[in-house]
């Protein structure tokens, strides 16, 4: 852990960013139609501090058609550099609940990238049909992401996005004809060649320095808990989505109300990794938000869906917001010990964690529950 | 033959040379005063749970009352052994329990949602003095390690469940086996065969029913156990007033339901 700490220092005055000057654009994702907003907007710092935004998050695409967010921080080294690199601390709590299958993975894996001791890596997986899908995304995805990372070098948030991009097609890949089976311990009893009716839901979230990316496919979630308020960091993949709706539909899928909205009636949300007996239908593609990391900033809370069905964003923010401070104010000028020894647990992050899924299991979930709650406040 | 079979069957017919009640008879007999002391400790636990402090006098108690539990699966399984057909065609419970009923008693893993359920109804109302880190001394306030410690015995329950399950089915699908469906022809037909042969074969599976219902009612012990012993005795408390809560009212609703059912005549 010295070693590390020793390390992030050394790399803590690398700038955190290496944005070109590319033109930017930005959209507005509301549940129906994206409004292309002003082009002088673009210069402003962050679209989600302001109120009419919070709910409505920046949604980058490398389409060639899409609109492309840059989101670009005014400078390289921004708030949060002052703890540049180190990990942020963090609690995880994952748990089986009323379910008898426990098929959510969580992943956190501190300084991921080799030689770059300045990204985090943060995944929740939450699998359906049989645990493999998700259980090979919490031991793979962050390699293929890492490795992305080193190649690329990536700077500017399109460059982000196609990582993502990448990193999520390599790993839905990875369940394709030809691959090794997966490990015989999953219960799935269709394990070779492969399992087409076992995918997953995945949200990742790479902390840098001075930015967040997040990269979603399914119905998990990133909420960034920002001066009390939620901020969403990920919007749901679900088949009765307008957006997705039309494009199920115009792939030749169908959506079918069987228990819920359904695509061809079974799978109940439109992007995971695997189900390849759902595609062109369901798509591994996530969507990805860059998001810079500011003043004001707290948390940043990944969750399947066992929390979402039952727990609102707002309520969320507001336990995991009083739970950090509660750890602050109880541990005094030590607070922050745990935090900026990298890759540590952190008790304020621990106790929201907990509590949410306590939460979750007592408003009756029926799902596996996993939270995962990182620690963004950068001074106290 | 296993010397366990031939342990089994001296047991029987020791049983019938004393000329001891009838298996059904003498459970039922032990459950009714099982159920009455289970009463008497849901009384004390309640007394227990609402007098403040302590802990260290709670832990006897709680002790104690796993004590009756144990009691109760070794009286059982002396019962078991006399005779395993009662057993799993209980008239001491009533027909709504019965419906519920998994290898011979309760699921196993019920004890978690037991534990949940519980451990919810204590939480939302304490919400906001949990959030600012009040202890409630109850269920409400497990830490991180103890749930992480019952999600690992939820999981390994579920895993040991299906195992008996998974040994269950395979004794039940045994009943048409090829040996079987020889013997229930050959009788059908008249034919000789062996004059005990069918007892012997129908034995054979009894015995196998037997280590099912032997497990599963280790398995439901042990997971009374090791749940209580993750709680500190405050939970404990709490969990053991709501299982005996759940035990004894579930009996009772469903025992007037079998008498209301032949009061009006309809069969149960």
């Amino acid at each position: 852990m010295a070693d590390i700490c020793e390390a992030t220092k050394a790399c803590s005055s690398e700038p955190g960013a290496r944005e070109t000057a590319n033109e930017a654009r930005r959209f507005r994702f509301v549940p129906v139609v994206k409004a292309v907003l002003p082009a002088d907007d673009a210069g402003r710092k962050r679209r989600r501090l302001d109120s009419s935004a919070s709910s409505s998050p920046v949604v980058l695409r490398s389409d060639p058609g899409d609109d492309c967010v840059e989101n670009r921080p005014e400078h390289g080294d921004g708030t949060g550099e002052g703890v540049a690199g180190e990990c942020p601390g963090y609690g995880v709590t994952s748990v089986c609940g009323r379910r008898r299958e426990m098929e959510d993975a969580v992943s956190v894996r501190p300084y991921f990238v080799r030689g770059d001791h300045r990204y985090h890596f943060f995944g929740v997986y939450d699998g359906h049909g049989c645990s493999h899908v998700a259980e090979s995304c919490r031991n793979r995805m962050h390699e293929v992401v890492a490795e992305e990372i080193s190649t690329s070098r990536p700077g500017s948030n399109r460059e982000w996005c196609a990582v993502m991009e990448r990193s999520f097609a390599r790993m839905d890949a990875a369940g394709r004809p030809g691959d090794p089976p997966p490990a015989p311990t999953c219960r799935c009893e269709l394990q070779t060649p492969r399992c087409d009716h076992v995918g997953s839901t995945a949200v990742v979230a790479v902390v840098g320095p001075d930015r967040i990316v997040v990269a979603n496919c399914g119905d998990s979630r990133a909420v960034l808990c920002h001066d009390g308020a939620p901020v969403h960091l990920s919007t749901d993949h679900k088949p009765d989505r307008p957006d997705e709706l039309r494009r199920i539909e115009a792939a030749g899928g169908r959506v079918i109300y069987w228990d819920g909205a359904r695509v061809l009636g079974v799978l109940a949300m439109s992007r995971a990794i695997g189900d390849n007996y759902l595609k062109p239908y369901v798509i591994s593609k996530p969507e990805v938000t860059v998001t810079e990391r500011k003043e004001g900033d707290e948390c940043l809370l990944l969750a399947s869906d066992g929390l979402w069905d039952v727990v609102s964003n707002e309520v969320a923010c507001g336990i995991a917001r009083t739970c950090l401070r509660n750890s602050t104010a109880a541990a005094g000028d030590n607070a922050t010990e745990g935090n900026n020894c990298g890759g540590g647990s952190d008790k304020g992050c621990a106790d929201a964690a907990i509590l949410l899924t306590k939460l979750a299991l007592a408003r009756h979930s029926t799902d596996n529950v996993s939270v995962v709650v990182i620690n963004l406040r950068t001074r106290l | 033959m296993s010397s366990a079979d031939e342990n089994q069957q001296r047991g029987e017919e020791t049983a019938a040379a004393r000329n001891e009640p009838r298996a059904p008879e003498h459970f039922a007999k032990f459950f009714e005063c099982w159920l009455a002391e289970q009463e008497r400790d849901l009384q004390v636990l309640r007394t227990a749970a609402a007098s403040a402090g302590e802990e260290l006098r709670l832990r006897p108690l709680v002790d104690r009352v796993l004590g009756h539990y144990e009691y109760y699966y070794c009286a059982k399984a002396a019962s078991v052994r006399r005779d395993v057909l009662p057993m799993f065609n209980p008239t001491w419970t009533s027909s709504t329990e019965n419906l519920f009923l998994w290898a011979g008693g309760w699921r196993p893993t019920m004890a978690f949602h037991l534990l949940y359920s519980k451990s919810g109804l204590q939480f939302e109302p304490r919400l906001l003095e949990l959030i600012v880190g009040n202890p409630t001394r109850d269920l409400a306030d497990m830490s991180p390690d103890q749930l992480e410690r019952i999600d690992g015995l939820h999981r390994l329950t579920v895993r040991l469940e299906k195992e008996i399950s998974e040994e269950e089915a395979q004794v039940q699908e045994s009943v048409a086996d090829a040996r079987m469906v020889e013997l229930t022809h050959a009788l059908a037909e008249s034919e000789e065969v062996e004059a005990d042969a069918m007892e012997q074969e129908m034995k054979r599976k009894r015995d196998r029913m037997n280590e099912v219902l032997q497990r599963a009612d280790q398995l439901r012990l042990e997971t009374l156990k090791g749940l209580v012993e993750i709680l500190n005795p405050v939970q404990a408390v709490h969990f053991l007033i709501a299982a005996a809560e759940l035990h004894l009212k579930v009996h009772e609703f469903g025992k007037s339901k079998d008498a209301a059912g032949d009061a009006t005549g309809r069969p149960e």
